[in-house]
């Protein structure tokens, strides 16, 4: 119900001109490394995607997510390394148990699906990267700005995203 | 686990504290960069945030006048963070590190922005790639007044080294790391050493004989002072840290010692016998046993998994060198850096798999080179079911580049689909050999893709055509039919569509059929569990980087030598082991080793001892101080993933180098709209 809502809202703000923010936790070993790849092999894709670079996949705590959105990206995607690469093992274990459920309560809290996403992108995944940046630029691009602190204080839920102590840095 | 080590935020204060002065760097690689980004424009803009005092471009950042002038600029501007935005860190971040650390300034107040392969060479348009090589490099500005000088880890080693496993690889690991003048223990599970390469006859590409080539080396590493050998021993556990392992060993007692004195009395009393595996199943062997005549050591030892302990070979030697009550032995060795050289198994046919088990006359090549051997079991004869052998079909790819859903599938349910490498010059090696001793067999060879890519191998293939091999080449998702050939001309017939021939079925006779089989890895699953070692798609061991840190796994202080990394024949077997043994060398020769100081940390104020961060720990780096309820990271067991960090409840543990503040600082810049809205 709470969805049905939601994009009925979201609809009525897309707009042509907009350009969505869209931040990518990247893991050093595979992912990073794949998002190099394609550069080296001039794959283009929308300039929307910023990349913070983290060791790995296992480092991006729930709240490092929260806060982008709280901040004002519109779209938060997170690569790893495939399950069974990860240069420490298991941390991308963590991520795969982790992610989903932030999902899910983001989900709750009225982001569409689309935009956060979990993939995993090994260093010869160049085109691949290419190919998840536009689409989900195109993904985030058709639902519209997020707005999320807006929107939660108009919904009355929270007050305004006060992270503390993650809100003031 | 407690570290040894020293890490983290550095006492010597350089850079840190007092007024911010930000050096940005920013680099044209030749155009690579300023042909799509505005660099100038970047570096302007760039130049009027608060806290940088210096922010230009160049060329080649890279370029040695370029590393002097940022140098210069650190020393003359007393620049306190510097800001290089060039192509990829893991291209050139160790340079600039370095260049920061000849001008006398901590290395890691540094902060490195790719702006060529994820901005110039991804972004199509200029105006859209300066901004973002813009927000990139005002992030970094953001992030860079969160960093802190920080220090390598250095940890001090003990310089000695344990290999594990005395095949071809562990004996040349060990040979060579002793001669380095370090002690070394190398265990060997089974009670003999010298592995695989004593079941072969000759070796390919020379055609010496594989023991006495073998004996040499052993020769060596038997008579070495500083290498210690434990055969019959298994590795039970293992703790610590590069520089100080300690691993605990049982060592199996042999049942037999130098006293005995009539070894073939006691093997004749022997009413035991099982199948014996140095002969690949062709023959039986007692249960006190010496697989072969040259095996070192030079005395039996007891299989107590057949030894029923009846004492007949005690009794036929008078009771002397004989103990069939001796118990195992557990020690403790110390060691500061590991080898693994575990080695590999051939591969085992499934019962049916080209009528292998099901007809007599379908064998392994390792069982044929045993029949070829003048000391094997058959005395250099190849014989089969009693009838003279006129035909060989030898079928390349048994248990290697198999296609799934055309092949069996193993227990795993998986096929083997990767090469196994070695079988096709072995298997050639192995016709020619019939071929010179019978030239009247005839040999056929049903292969997929004829793979002698050594220096030398291709020999092999151009002999064994000039000497009347037949070939016929199969399509691995068509494979060869095994059938008993009801005419009677030979007992087997092997059905092959012909790609030679334009997909002709051409039935060949074979009085003989031999698989060339695949190579698997050694069962290894606990020292793979103890060693958190990486695994490949093949289950072979996955070494850091196939190029540039080809035999070392992700713990640091652990190598891996020789086929338990893939199949690899002896050549590249003993050149892998040289490689790992000058590795392990080098990384404990200076008595410590140096090691990048993103680790974790934890804040004794906030820690609460939940032991989450424990259960998270991929390398069991955490424990428990029970006196102070806290959690203790060993500062060299971190290899710094961060999970930890991200797992606190209580946000006490930080990541070095990835703390909080540092990537909220970089977020919060990224997401600004109002910087945004006058890039």
């Amino acid at each position: 119900m709470a969805d049905q809502v939601m994009t009925a809202e979201v609809s009525t703000r897309a707009s042509a001109t907009f350009e969505p923010r869209i931040i990518g936790f990247l893991c050093y070993w595979c992912s990073y490394t794949g998002a190099d790849m394609a550069g080296t092999a001039r794959m283009k894709y929308p300039p929307n995607i910023d990349i913070v670079r983290l060791m790995c996949s296992g480092r991006i705590d729930p709240e490092l997510v929260a806060t982008a959105f709280a901040k004002g990206a519109d779209g938060v995607l997170v690569c790893g390394c495939h399950i069974g690469d990860c240069h420490y093992m298991v941390g991308n274990h963590k991520t795969m148990v982790r992610i989903p459920l932030l999902q899910r309560v983001l989900r709750e809290m009225g982001i569409e699906p689309e935009r956060f996403r979990l993939e995993w992108i090994s260093a010869a995944e160049g085109a691949r990267f290419q190919k998840l940046v536009r689409e989900m630029t195109e993904q985030v691009r058709q639902l519209g700005p997020l707005n999320w602190p807006g929107l939660m204080r108009s919904r009355g839920v929270g007050h305004g995203m006060d992270l503390k102590p993650w809100g003031e840095v | 686990m407690q570290g040894n080590g020293s890490a983290g935020v550095s006492g010597n204060g350089d850079g840190a504290g007092g007024d911010l002065r930000i050096g940005v760097f920013i680099c044209h690689c030749g155009g690579n960069i300023s042909d799509v980004v505005d660099v100038k424009r970047v570096a302007a803009r760039i130049r009027k945030l608060p806290g940088v005092v210096f922010s230009d471009t160049n060329n080649f950042m890279c370029a040695d006048p370029a590393q002097a002038m940022i140098e210069e600029k650190i020393k003359e501007l007393n620049l306190n963070r510097v800001i290089v935005a060039a192509c990829s860190p893991t291209l050139h971040a160790l340079t600039f590190r370095r260049t920061l650390e000849r001008a006398g300034l901590n290395q890691f107040l540094f902060e490195h922005v790719n702006i060529r392969e994820q901005v110039s060479w991804v972004v199509e348009d200029p105006e859209a790639a300066t901004r973002k090589a813009e927000r990139l490099i005002r992030a970094a500005v953001k992030r860079i007044e969160h960093l802190a000088p920080l220090d390598k880890r250095r940890i001090s080693v003990h310089r000695s080294a344990l290999v594990i496993g005395a095949g071809v690889a562990g004996l040349v690991a060990a040979r060579d790391l002793a001669k380095c003048g370090m002690k070394v223990d190398l265990v060997e599970r089974s009670p003999f050493i010298g592995g695989r390469m004593a079941q072969l006859g000759k070796v390919f590409p020379t055609g010496e004989d594989a023991r006495p080539l073998l004996s040499k080396l052993m020769q060596e590493v038997v008579h070495d002072p500083n290498i210690t050998i434990f055969t019959n021993t298994e590795v039970l556990s293992s703790v610590g840290i590069v520089g100080d392992f300690r691993t605990k060993v049982r060592t199996t007692p042999r049942g037999v010692d130098a006293r005995l004195t009539y070894v073939g009395n006691a093997i004749a009393a022997c009413p035991e016998e099982t199948i014996s595996e140095f002969n690949y199943g062709l023959t039986k062997r007692k249960a006190i046993y010496m697989p072969h005549p040259n095996c070192y050591p030079q005395m039996p030892a007891i299989d107590w998994g057949t030894c029923t302990k009846c004492g007949k070979c005690l009794t036929s030697v008078g009771g002397k060198g004989i103990d069939l009550n001796d118990e195992p032995r557990e020690s403790e060795l110390h060691s500061g850096v590991i080898i693994l050289a575990t080695g590999y198994d051939p591969y085992e046919p499934l019962y049916g798999e080209y009528g292998y088990e099901v007809f007599p006359e379908v064998i392994t090549l390792q069982q044929l080179w045993r029949m070829l051997d003048w000391e094997g079991p058959t005395g250099g004869q190849i014989q089969r079911g009693g009838k003279p052998i006129k035909n060989i079909a030898i079928i390349h790819c048994a248990g290697a580049r198999q296609y799934q859903g055309v092949s069996m599938p193993q227990p795993d349910g998986k096929v083997k689909d990767y090469c196994a490498r070695t079988c096709c010059t072995a298997a050639l090696h192995a016709s020619l050999e019939v071929k010179e001793r019978w030239p009247e067999i005839n040999i056929y060879d049903l292969y997929q893709d004829i793979r002698t890519y050594g220096r030398g191998h291709e020999d092999y293939y151009k002999h064994a055509s000039e000497a009347g091999v037949t070939f016929l080449r199969f399509d691995g998702h068509d494979l060869p039919k095994v059938e008993k050939d009801l005419r009677g001309e030979a007992p087997l017939v092997v059905k092959v569509i012909d790609q030679l021939t334009n997909g002709r079925e051409i039935e060949v006779p074979a009085d003989l059929l031999v698989l060339a089989t695949g190579v698997v890895p050694h069962d290894i699953s606990e020292l793979i569990d103890m060693y958190k070692c990486a695994i490949g798609y093949d289950s072979f061991l996955l070494e850091v980087h196939p190029k540039l840190r080809p035999v070392e796994l992700a713990v640091t202080g652990v190598f891996i030598a020789g086929s338990c990394q893939g199949p690899m024949d002896i050549t590249e077997c003993t050149a892998a082991a040289a490689a790992a043994a000058s590795k392990a060398a080098a990384m404990i020769a200076h008595g410590q080793v140096e090691m990048d100081p993103f680790i974790a940390q934890v804040d004794e104020e906030l820690c609460t001892g939940c032991r989450t961060c424990l259960v998270v720990c991929p390398y069991d780096a955490i424990s428990r101080d029970e006196s102070r309820g806290i959690a203790v990271i060993s500062t060299a067991a971190c290899t710094g993933c961060g999970t930890c960090a991200a797992t606190c409840p209580s946000n006490a543990i930080v990541q070095l180098g990835f703390q909080d503040d540092q990537v909220l600082a970089e977020l919060n810049a990224l997401l600004d709209r109002e910087a945004a809205a006058v890039l």
